[in-house]
């Protein structure tokens, strides 16, 4: 046939005097997609330069104090020999070890705890998982504030007992108190990484011991080491986590007597003069320790493989558990869980409750402190700054951290996409107490200030230094559930007739709703509750909630800090339900996928 | 080939001509598109068909507007969809695409799918209804409208994936591979739904696959892509009994290959090919002289057997062979046959099963046999399918 048919294919072959509108490729055409990556790139480069380029300068000063104006040499190690000696030597000791000691701690605990619930009938699993999540959201110092008003003079244990609990407060503030606390703050993310592998290891390997004539124990013990990746990345995520962890140090360790290296940089830093050479110098080595702590989790895999999963892996058959060990199980676990949140939470509800001198007895308990806290224009301030900023945080941190994790997603394997990988990686790793470090130095140089940059001493800086924290983790949680709406679907509304916004709205939206509104939520309360950010950077006259609650430590009011505890944690849940609830009523079918997956 | 005639029921949507003039698109350095011209009648069922790396899937999404063109220009009856610096965005072309993936939207029921595309016309409540209610029926999904897509089994979501591409009664449908996810008895079923659809639709269809029993079965015409360029469109026939190049007879199935000289010119459309495994007449694929280095390619329709009697009158017709393995087809045997030089036609088809190690006579059949030029009958496969061409499962036209 012939109706359809033109001369089919290549015409080059006829001349090249034949006028061509294509003609050959013009090298403004070749150009084009280079500079359209380059234009790609541009919003990421200027964001990394004003996220992270001032943490750069300020890691610059340890060698080079001359360059900044703190000192008299070009380049020089005296900083570090400075750290490695007296008492800062001691903080470091003292980190090295209680992060390994919580790492060790949190991945044995979480292993027991993943054990338990993927791979028994244990009762309860959804008040398990719900009080990790618990676990996750809370900053560390809140579980240090529950414990030091429970056990310091005239705490609550002194005032309920008519005893000062001596040798519980020297334990609590101590290196087995940090420890518990930093553990119990890297469960969740050791359990994350434990459960991650133990879904995926199908019953196979335990079927092929047993039918190779293992017993319990022989069984056990081919499939732990199965285990070992995820084993290395728990204790390498808990151990980076629990050394650049701010509110522990700032707290019980500072209590204690216990000093800790990210403490030691906030002191280097707030005393005056400060000593950004010294602090600097501290932050190369806190670097260091995180890096190395992720370098050993890489090179201990090297050359193993350890996939799992495959089309053929069958789900595991969970043991069920007698009356018995049902028993033990629950005791162990909800034991774990009184220790790491009820304890803490007591404290905190108890010192709010009692009054604040004079006998206690059940009928003296009152709100008092409840309504002086909300009264006092001072603490209400605070809560009200501090939620404005996580406000406006969270939002900028789901519209980048959306369009970012799209990158991600898209661009993985590309250059540009390798690129922005390692930008949000080294973000994530960065400790928030060198972040706001770097933030402090850089923007306070009169450099900054020749070039129009004014932002030391603002609430601007305070919200960068937050955005900075919130971004990577945003885009990271992001970049999973929009990378998994396939491209087909948006370009099917397109075609089917929708304009771009109409077709994103109609059929991308609704499917990553959830995870948007999900990410907002854990940005808004990650900075509503945020530390070392806040008391780096609060610009003067303007206190965040958590250098007010912090501040209540100094003791002159204690039941206005735990009352003022109670009142956003309880506020921030209620936040929680009521966006989780509106999200289900209105869009129905979030939950369904959500159920779905 | 035999023109379809146009359906007699005529679409609300206009149905043009589609005119595709000098497509090119590169990704980088690597030219994907190169020059594509064709145009399809309305009406009428074009099927693209090329191994991974051909280009027809970006020629697929350059009509779609979802890839924007470096040059060249598509035209759908009097308007341009793209030229130069005209680039209409997929929402405004008025026509539909059934996606390899289904692309259905997970949050919508089947019905809420169909009716998103309908919108597009303006209708009523009602109207929409009992429209999205007849293109369900129509798929035979009228008890399911309600079902959600991960609820469906995978023949269902493609067939709630045509409804949704038919119900606004588009001009120009696209389909991306639709079949390619589904089992092989489905793929089946689905094809001859897919083929009344469209042609009951009247809508132009373009159609692109990597399955050439699936395009030889679809289409009114069939184009072939190698390496972005369009290397042959004609009929299916035509491509089946005239294939423009080795590759077009190398992807549309051939048994085997051999090298050999011409003995003596061609005439009238044959030549007498002297080969390393015996003589043989074939088609010939240009011009050949005396002693011309020539490279066969055999159909495996052209290719019979016959127990070797070991008579010497036997020797004077067809190749002798031994069989090197003989597999069960339900209505016969598939055959391997090892000629004596050594290179083996495969899918050698016979009602009764010939013993491996039998000495058989091969028959051919100089309608499947083409001759080419030796030097243009080199297979160019570079980043396309690493298995070789020659090993792609035979298709047999009646």
């Amino acid at each position: 046939m012939t109706d359809t048919m033109l001369t089919p294919g290549p015409r080059t072959a006829a001349g090249a005097d034949q006028a061509s509108p294509a003609g050959p490729p013009r090298p403004g055409r070749l150009l084009q997609p280079r500079v359209a990556g380059a234009l790609r790139l541009l919003p990421w480069g200027l964001f990394a330069a004003v996220l992270l380029l001032p943490v750069a300068g300020f890691l610059l000063v340890a060698v080079s104090p001359r360059l900044f104006d703190q000192g008299d040499a070009w380049f020089t190690w005296a900083p570090f020999q400075q750290v490695l000696s007296g008492w800062t030597a001691h903080a470091l000791l003292d980190s090295l070890a209680v992060g390994a000691g919580a790492a060790l701690l949190a991945t044995a605990v979480a292993l027991a705890l993943a054990w338990l619930t993927e791979r028994t009938t244990l009762a309860g699993q959804g008040l398990w998982r719900l009080l990790l999540w618990a676990l996750l959201l809370a900053p560390s110092y809140l579980e240090s504030l529950g414990w030091t008003w429970l056990v310091e003079p005239q705490g609550v244990l002194d005032r309920l007992l008519g005893q000062d609990p001596v040798w519980l407060r020297s334990v609590v503030f101590g290196p087995a108190g940090v420890i518990w606390v930093l553990a119990t703050r890297g469960v969740p993310f050791a359990y994350l990484a434990v459960t991650a592998l133990l879904r995926g290891l199908g019953r196979e390997f335990e079927d092929a011991a047993r039918t190779h004539g293992g017993g319990r124990l022989a069984t056990a013990r081919v499939v732990l080491p199965m285990l070992a990746p995820a084993l290395w990345a728990a204790f390498a995520t808990v151990f980076a986590e629990s050394i650049s962890d701010y509110g522990v140090a700032a707290t019980l360790a500072s209590q204690g007597n216990f000093p800790l290296l990210t403490g030691a940089m906030e002191q280097s830093i707030s005393t005056f003069p400060a000593d950004f050479p010294l602090a600097s110098a501290m932050g190369w080595l806190l670097l260091a320790l995180v890096g190395l702590a992720l370098l050993a989790q890489r090179r201990s895999l090297r050359g193993r493989s350890y996939q799992v999963l495959s089309g053929r892996t069958r789900p595991a058959r969970r043991a069920r558990l007698g009356a018995v060990r049902q028993t033990a199980a629950l005791v162990g676990v909800g034991g774990f869980f009184l220790a790491a949140a009820g304890v803490p939470a007591f404290g905190a509800a108890a010192a709010s409750l009692l009054p604040s001198g004079g006998k206690v007895s059940a009928a003296s308990l009152s709100l008092a402190n409840f309504r002086h806290v909300l009264g006092s224009g001072e603490m209400m301030s605070a809560l009200g700054y501090s939620a404005r900023l996580a406000a406006i945080t969270a939002c900028a941190a789901v519209v980048l951290g959306a369009v970012a994790g799209r990158a991600l997603a898209r661009q993985g394997g590309g250059r540009a996409g390798r690129l922005l990988d390692l930008l949000l990686l080294a973000a994530i790793a960065l400790p928030s107490v060198l972040l706001a470090s770097g933030y402090i130095f850089t923007y306070n140089l009169p450099f900054a200030s020749s070039l129009g940059i004014d932002l030391y001493g603002t609430t601007t800086l305070l919200v960068l230094g937050y955005l900075a924290g919130a971004l990577p983790s945003a885009a990271r949680l992001l970049s999973g559930p929009l990378g998994q709406v396939s491209d087909s679907l948006l370009w099917a509304a397109r075609i089917h007739g929708r304009r771009p916004a109409a077709a994103w709205a109609g059929a991308v939206l609704p499917l990553v709703a959830g995870s948007l509104v999900w990410t907002w939520l854990i940005a808004f309360c990650g900075t509503l509750l945020e530390l070392p950010v806040s008391q780096l950077l609060a610009p003067p006259g303007q206190e965040p909630l958590s250098v007010a609650i912090t501040r209540q430590l100094q003791g002159y009011d204690l039941g206005a800090g735990a009352a003022m505890t109670v009142v956003v944690v309880a506020g921030a849940l209620v936040l929680i339900g009521l966006v989780l609830g509106a999200l289900r009523l209105f869009l129905p079918t979030a939950r369904r996928l959500e159920a779905l997956a | 080939m035999t023109a379809t005639p146009p359906s007699a029921t005529p679409p609300s949507g206009a149905t043009d001509a589609l005119v595709v003039d000098r497509l090119s698109k590169s990704f980088g350095a690597t030219r994907v598109l190169d020059e594509v011209s064709f145009s399809v009648e309305p009406g009428r069922f074009l099927v693209l068909l090329g191994p991974s790396g051909s280009g027809k899937t970006t020629l697929l999404r350059c009509l779609a507007g979802i890839e924007r063109p470096d040059g060249g220009s598509i035209r759908l009856g009097a308007r341009t969809l793209a030229e130069g610096r005209t680039h209409l965005p997929p929402d405004r072309r008025e026509l539909a695409m059934v996606f390899q993936d289904y692309a259905l939207w997970p949050h919508m029921s089947a019905a809420e799918n169909v009716a998103y595309a309908l919108k597009r016309r303006r209708p009523t409540k009602h109207q929409s209804a009992t429209q999205v209610a007849a293109a369900l029926e129509r798929v035979g999904l009228g008890g399911h409208a309600e079902r959600y897509p991960h609820q469906l089994s995978g023949g269902q979501q493609q067939r709630v994936a045509l409804a949704r591409a038919l119900v606004a009664r588009p001009g120009l449908l696209l389909f991306d591979e639709p079949l390619s996810n589904l089992d092989a008895d489905l793929r089946e079923r689905l094809r001859v739904e897919i083929a009344a659809l469209t042609r009951e639709s009247g809508a132009t269809v373009v159609y692109i696959t990597h399955d050439q029993a699936e395009a030889f079965a679809l289409a009114d015409t069939v184009g072939v892509l190698e390496q972005g360029r369009l290397v042959q469109l004609a009929a299916p026939e035509e491509v089946y009994q005239r294939p423009a190049s080795p590759f077009v007879a190398r992807f549309t199935g051939l048994a085997g290959e051999l090298d050999g000289q011409a003995d003596g010119a061609s005439h009238a459309g044959r030549v007498m090919c002297a080969t390393a495994a015996g003589s043989l007449v074939a088609t010939a694929m240009g011009e050949h002289g005396d002693g011309a280095p020539v490279h066969v390619l055999l159909r495996p329709a052209a290719v019979t057997i016959a127990e070797d009697s070991g008579e010497a009158a036997d020797a004077s017709h067809g190749l002798s062979g031994t069989v090197a393995d003989t597999a069960y087809r339900g209505r016969g045997y598939d055959h391997v046959v090892e000629l004596a030089d050594g290179s083996r036609l495969t899918g050698v088809f016979d009602r009764r099963a010939c013993p491996r190690g039998a000495r058989v006579r091969v028959t051919l059949d100089p309608d499947g046999c083409f001759a080419y030029p030796a030097s243009s009958s080199r297979p160019t496969g570079a980043g396309q399918d690493a298995a070789p061409l020659s090993d792609r499962t035979p298709v047999e036209v009646p």
